[in-house]
């Protein structure tokens, strides 16, 4: 193999290796929530409503907190059209369903999560990006 | 011979795992099997470039017989995606002039007390936290958009109309030149395109100088000013790639011209563009329930 050779097979190896490692811009920092492994929080509570708007879809739902108050408390996905990439519709929770969220939590201890894992009553997982954190950056 | 062999195989397997390295940092947006199908379409109509999974693509790409698929280079029509970080994109910028340094400087947006960036300038609704949202992006700030783009080829123009802030530039291709002295700035500046064999030439001028080229880490964003000139040189690669190179003028900001990387588009045969609108009242809703609460522990 000729050295001009070598080279323009190096170039294209190389093109190729970036572009498998190109990824897309993140619209919104998640600087506010807590990643480190361990912190995820779970909870049980009832969907109040979804926000299935631009730039991020988010969901409320009601939790029970110590005191028997209820407190809402709301979770980040991300825009409309990546969520159905993933599976999720319009109309996939509605207000009052069950669902017990796994998110991480808010560093400033609102009660705020970016949504990791939902589940149903029923044991039905509806959304599960634990092995696609990467989703929710866009 | 077996020298290079072996000088080859070490560089396949350093760049193997250089991708892997990339890829455990940044993973790429899906992953080889998901776990779940995406929502289809309605009967009879398309999905969005961005609805798709890879899984999606690679079935899309195999029912429209993309590889191997005759082509016109001079057409460039077809919906287009492209899943390019800005942040690998708009790279190696030239040193500012005092006038670039100054309007960079002023990009930089409030911190809190820890020194975390809060409230951005990036007023085009990309950056949560702005006071302001939905401002135009501009080119060549769309081009790193990963929501897709189509190409309609018209006798005497070409128009790119992109699906995230559901808006469009026009390019003429009817012979006119580009105006000295240009009446109005425009976002996505004045642009005229003409071939150059197969390669379709974009030139433009005429920018309102409020739009960032793009964003910088970790606030900011690269200006320019009104004099900003760019030169797009478009090439259709084969059926299903489009490949597209960018190179800036701006004297008063940069010090050299700023050419950038080749970026490539695949073609989404399956795909058509749907409605993506920046809607103020929405980003701010997202604002003020979602953003600001976790960045600083207040709602508005």
């Amino acid at each position: 193999m000729r050295p001009s050779r070598l080279s323009a097979v190096a170039f294209a190896v190389i093109t190729v290796a970036l572009l498998l490692g190109v990824v897309a811009s993140a619209h919104h920092s998640r600087a506010g929530y807590d990643s480190a492994p361990g912190k995820l929080v779970t909870n049980n509570g009832v969907v109040s409503s979804v926000i299935w708007r631009n730039p991020h879809v988010f969901v409320i739902w009601d939790v029970k907190d110590g005191s028997g108050s209820l407190v809402k408390w709301t979770g980040e996905l991300s825009s409309p059209t990546t969520m159905i990439s993933e599976g999720m519709a319009r109309d996939t929770f509605k207000a009052g369903d069950a669902i017990t969220a796994t998110f991480m939590p808010a560093k400033a201890g609102t009660p705020h999560g970016l949504l990791i894992k939902v589940v149903r009553p029923d044991g039905k997982v509806v959304l599960d990006l634990s092995e696609r954190r990467n989703l929710l950056e866009q | 011979m077996r020298y290079r062999m072996r000088v080859f195989i070490m560089m396949l397997a350093a760049v193997a795992a250089f991708s892997g390295a990339a890829s455990a940092q940044e993973p790429g947006r899906t992953p080889e099997k998901p776990v779940v199908a995406s929502v289809p379409a309605p009967d009879g109509w398309k999905t969005c470039p961005r609805c798709q999974n890879e899984t999606d693509r690679r079935e899309a790409n195999a029912r429209y017989k993309v590889e191997g698929h005759a082509f016109n280079p001079r057409d460039l029509s077809g919906v287009w995606y492209g899943d390019v970080a800005a942040g690998r994109f708009f790279v190696n910028p030239p040193a500012y002039t005092p006038l670039g340094k100054e309007r960079f400087e002023a990009t930089i947006g409030e911190k809190n007390a820890a020194g975390e960036y809060l409230h951005t300038k990036d007023t085009s609704g990309i950056g949560s936290g702005a006071q302001v949202n939905c401002d135009p992006r501009g080119w060549p700030r769309l081009a790193t958009s990963n929501y897709g783009f189509e190409f309609i080829m018209l006798p005497d123009r070409v128009v790119q109309f992109f699906e995230q802030t559901h808006t469009w530039r026009t390019i003429w291709t009817d012979g006119r030149k580009l105006p000295e002295n240009p009446p109005e700035l425009r976002w996505m500046g004045w642009n005229v395109g003409r071939w150059d064999g197969n390669t379709f030439v974009v030139e433009s001028t005429g920018f309102d100088d409020r739009s960032w080229i793009s964003a910088t880490q970790p606030d900011g964003g690269f200006p320019h000013s009104d004099q900003m000139r760019i030169t797009e040189r478009w090439r259709r690669v084969n059926y299903g790639a489009v490949e597209v190179q960018i190179t800036i003028t701006d004297p008063e900001i940069y010090t050299q011209p700023w050419a950038l990387p080749s970026l490539q588009a695949a073609l989404n045969p399956g795909a058509e563009i749907w409605e993506y609108f920046c809607v103020p009242s929405d980003f701010n809703t997202f604002n003020n329930d979602v953003y600001l609460p976790v960045a600083t522990g207040e709602k508005k």
